[in-house]
């Protein structure tokens, strides 16, 4: 039967408004307050005096006001990811504000420009990374640490310009690899902030909104991979991602890779909830399907694939500080 | 024994949406009081007529027959919102991997479509399974209008296009309306899947002729702010309805709690 009753209407109170959508919370919080996890001040006293309308009014702040510095910490950190793509995507197509990363890119830019579309394609993704970083700059954002095109270095040696990641600047398979894996490590990481965002549903939809558009980046590339590498079957042609660790990377067409880039690979690719990961809100994916799916089908590799899986803020950082000269916070 | 005063009774699942007993179990379980619902509650809880969180109301359920009618007011009719989607995409490759057209697709499109099959279908398992008895019934297709739809490579490739931006949208439109942070990230993680697919459909298009450049993520799907497409509910649910391959009526009960923002469409022409 319809449940219209639950719509709010201009009459009621303020508490019949704010009630529906804080209830699933106050009944989380209540657990984790008494798990013993650690709340706002003036929650925990509005609890302990058993007085409703005090923990209500700092449960409202708490999952809708507050937040802000939650959200802004994210919105800056979102910045700097989005910076580093595209300052990156300047280098390689020679229009940085840095002649030396244009200089260092020439060869890999010679050999992008002999195969159809690939420079199209360079172009478009370094015009969304502008586009992100202009919008989050409008959007709240702080450039806290002042990054510049001159903020990075691109080898991975944080300034010294001969760190692991040279080789992307003369091969073109080296550097394809190094776009997917920053385009997955974007997708990961605004995956793993959504929850930061869950108080600022305007903030929230926007970076939804960007996530996806870093997933387009991501699979365009891996075709991009496969298409000039028939026999590496791993890079899927659908854009998605199997397994975890070195293997999600699909980097088996990289002859001897430096055992930091490897490392890297694994990072990118790992974490506490790896690409690999199969159980997704307790349940195993690979094995939901039951008889949906045909008999003999191996259904891990599939639900790898169907879920893509976040990185935590610290994970990203430990990935991205190489290329960053300043240090991350 | 508690007091009068500290006891809220619940005779009827519908006593549960009403502003004064909300008020009251909110305000018990703020003091430790009880609660208590009597059998009449749960009987009135078929496995058609979901119960969603308190003061939030069911998620689905009004199915039976043709018709499904959604709670967007929580999270479980969310989730039921995007079940339907996924049944649709599922449903959809199903059928493209059982036409007779699909072993004369080429390598690279034959990869894809059994790669989507596989995903969709373990989005709407999954999704299934995480509902339990509150999703909503099946969804019945269209024979018709899949067969028009499976019936040769480019008309294949187009409603996959179509589809999968339409799950972008859909899912970047709704997320904001999710209330527990694990069902954001749930979304989250299928979202993106659903982005590479876009891009990936899209991409293959474009190397058939499709007009445009850089279609896997291009200017007519995403914004001068470098913003992906999204869309509220309820335009979703009318081009679901227009493309005419759902027999299941499905239709917004309750709208969602919050406020909608601008939707920026994916093409209708494409």
């Amino acid at each position: 039967m319809p449940r219209d009753a639950t719509q709010m209407t201009n009459t009621q109170t303020i508490l019949d408004g704010i009630e529906p959508e804080v209830m699933t919370t106050l009944v989380n919080r209540r657990d984790a307050i008494r798990k013993g996890a650690t709340t706002s001040a003036s929650l925990a006293m509005g609890l302990k005096f058993a007085s409703v309308p005090l923990a209500l009014a700092a449960l409202s702040r708490d999952a809708y006001g507050q937040a802000s510095s939650t959200v802004q910490d994210v919105l800056n950190f979102a910045l700097k990811l989005e910076i580093f793509e595209n300052e990156l995507y300047k280098a390689v197509l020679g229009t940085s504000a840095v002649a030396a990363a244009n200089t260092a890119f020439a060869p890999v830019r010679a050999l992008a420009a002999a195969v159809p579309g690939a420079v199209a394609t360079l172009q478009q993704l370094q015009k969304h990374e502008t586009q992100h970083t202009a919008f989050l700059l409008a959007n709240g954002a702080v450039n806290d640490l002042n990054l510049t095109g001159a903020s990075f270095d691109f080898t991975g040696a944080r300034g010294a310009g001969n760190g692991p990641f040279a080789r992307a600047t003369t091969e073109l398979q080296f550097l394809l690899l190094v776009a997917q894996s920053v385009e997955d490590t974007g997708v990961r990481a605004y995956k793993g902030q959504a929850g930061n965002l869950i108080s600022n549903k305007a903030v929230l939809e926007a970076a939804l909104r960007i996530h996806s558009v870093e997933g387009r980046h991501a699979a365009k590339i891996r075709r991009m991979r496969r298409q000039t590498n028939p026999t590496l079957t791993s890079v899927k042609f659908s854009g998605t991602i199997t397994g975890g660790g070195i293997a999600a990377a699909g980097a088996g067409n990289i002859s001897n890779p430096p055992a930091a880039v490897v490392a890297a690979l694994e990072a990118i690719y790992g974490g506490a909830t790896s690409e690999a990961n199969l159980v997704q809100a307790g349940r195993n994916a690979a094995t939901v399907s039951g008889s949906a799916l045909p008999p003999g089908l191996d259904q891990a590799p599939a639900a790898q694939e169907a879920f893509d899986e976040p990185l935590t803020k610290a994970e990203v950082v430990a990935i991205v500080q190489p290329f960053f000269i300043p240090t991350l916070t | 024994m508690a007091s009068e005063k500290d006891t809220l009774v619940i005779e009827s699942a519908d006593q549960m949406w009403r502003p004064n007993s909300r008020r009251d179990f909110l305000r018990l379980l703020g003091i430790g009081g009880s609660v208590v619902l009597l059998p009449s509650v749960f009987a009135a809880c078929g496995s058609d007529d979901p119960m969603g969180p308190p003061g939030g109301g069911g998620g689905g359920g009004g199915g039976g027959g043709g018709a499904v009618s959604l709670n967007l007011s929580n999270d479980v009719g969310i989730l039921n919102y995007a079940y339907a989607l996924e049944q649709l995409e599922a449903g959809f490759y199903s059928a493209v991997l059982a036409s007779s057209v699909f072993s004369s697709l080429s390598a690279e499109i034959r990869e894809v479509m059994v790669d989507l099959r596989n995903h969709e279908v373990i989005h709407r398992e999954f999704l299934a399974r995480v509902l339990g008895p509150n999703a909503i019934p099946a969804l019945g297709l269209n024979a018709a209008t899949v067969a028009t739809a499976t019936a040769n490579r480019d008309s294949i490739l187009r409603t996959a296009e179509q589809f999968e931006d339409l799950g972008v949208s859909a899912y970047n439109g709704a997320g904001k309306y999710l209330t527990d942070v694990g069902n954001l990230l749930v979304a989250g993680k299928i979202v993106s899947v659903e982005a590479r697919h876009a891009a990936a459909i899209r991409d293959i298009r474009e190397a058939l002729g499709a007009p445009g450049t850089s279609r896997f993520a291009g200017d007519d799907i995403i914004n001068a702010q470098g913003l992906d497409v999204k869309l509220e509910p309820a335009a979703v649910l009318s081009r679901v309805a227009a493309t005419n391959f759902v027999t299941t009526q499905i239709s917004i009960g309750t709208n969602p709690s919050g406020t909608a923002t601008a939707d920026a469409p994916p093409p209708t022409s494409i």
